[in-house]
């Protein structure tokens, strides 16, 4: 045995907590920051790639963007009628508006929509980028329905959330099939350079997995929210904790949105 | 095995038990809630409106660059919650991300060098 003198300090001998929250939600904080390093490394890499090639403005011939601005007119050309002999992905290898030399642009190559052939460039995107932010919205709205201890409200905004995850998801899975049904894979691309299409399978799969897991996670605590177990516990800190992680993947969304179909 | 039948004061700061203690809840309305939805409804908006306005460029990604971070604080201040916490979380939140700022410094001055390199 040793004689040394041995404070009998419990672990936690740092009095209250410098942040002002719990131990959970400073986790999930840096949980949440720490992710946001990986999302930056994987954003900035597709930006540095993205902009090692020159853009289809600087690249396509000017009067080949001309034709194309005369023939591919958003809500008026249709991509089934307008391009039948050869579909539309090949016309524009023929034209050399897709090619392996320059980043296409994306509203060249993100342009359907459910139910039409019509060019709709952008439209689809923006559509899912208007679910994640509602259900963002019904997220929030149950952190602060769970402040009020009204149980009954967390309830209905958690299911709405829960619905709208599921929306996002089936929305990214059809995104998914016209990208790869048009030969789209992850070492091929008929679009452009191969890393455009490697970068979004990588990217949006990434995003989209942790949108998976975020609905998971919302339905877990929402059957613990129906069974009362946040009742008991007198508070709905759970709630507002998986909220941050929702919210942040809305977050992810912002930049993917920009990066991916905008620039 | 004596302290299992006491109750704790999960809200007590001056008997403060991490595994328990949370601070009291307490809201701060919907209004600025549903506020930031039209706010980010409308940037995301004028993102579209603007790549077709815009010419395709240097000028139009930075814009669009600008409106996503701005579209980004509000998401964290507003639905995180963010600007209701304490300083020193705050803090250690928002600048450990000055090194992504970085990161895309350096990453872009490589990428040019790669297209000189005509990769």
């Amino acid at each position: 045995m040793s004689n040394h003198a041995v404070s009998r300090k419990p672990t936690w001998a740092g009095g209250k907590s410098p942040f002002k929250i719990s131990y959970g939600k400073l986790m999930m904080w840096f949980f949440l920051l720490s992710d946001a390093f990986t999302f930056s490394s994987l954003l900035v890499g597709y930006g540095a790639v993205r902009f090692s090639f020159p853009s289809a403005e600087e690249s396509v011939p000017a009067e080949v963007q001309t034709w194309v601005k005369d023939n591919v007119v958003p809500f008026k050309t249709d991509n089934h009628e307008a391009f039948h002999d050869h579909g539309f992905v090949e016309s524009m290898q023929m034209k050399g508006v897709f090619s392996e030399s320059h980043w296409p642009a994306p509203d060249m190559v993100f342009n359907h929509f459910p139910g039409t052939h019509l060019h709709l460039p952008l439209m689809f995107v923006s559509l899912m980028t208007f679910i994640l932010i509602l259900s963002s919205v019904t997220m929030v709205l149950a952190v602060e329905a769970g402040q009020r201890m009204e149980k009954n409200k967390v309830q209905l905004y958690m299911l709405l959330t829960i619905v709208g995850g599921f929306m996002f998801l089936g929305c990214q899975a059809w995104e998914w099939t016209m990208f790869i049904g048009e030969g789209a894979k992850l070492f091929t691309n008929p679009f452009g350079p191969v890393t455009f299409a490697a970068l979004f399978f990588l990217v949006t799969g990434f995003h989209g997995f942790h949108v998976f897991s975020g609905v998971v996670l919302n339905i877990i605590i929402y059957l613990n929210v129906l069974r009362g177990t946040y009742e008991r516990r007198g508070h709905y800190e759970m709630v507002e904790k998986v909220g941050l992680y929702w919210h942040f993947v809305d977050l992810v969304w912002v930049f993917v949105f920009t990066f991916f179909y905008l620039i | 095995m004596a302290h299992q039948n006491k109750t704790v004061d999960i809200h007590d700061e001056e008997n403060y038990d991490p595994t328990v203690w949370v601070p009291k809840a307490h809201s701060h309305g919907t209004r600025a809630l549903w506020k930031t939805f039209w706010l980010l409804l409308a940037l995301t908006i004028i993102d579209v409106v603007l790549y077709f306005l815009m010419d395709p460029g240097m000028s139009r990604n930075v814009t669009f660059i600008i409106l996503g971070v701005v579209k980004a604080a509000f998401i964290v201040y507003v639905f995180m919650h963010l600007t209701y916490e304490h300083k020193s979380l705050k803090m250690s939140i928002v600048l450990p991300m000055i090194g992504v700022v970085y990161l895309i410094v350096l990453l872009l001055k490589e990428a040019d060098f790669w297209n000189y390199l005509n990769w």
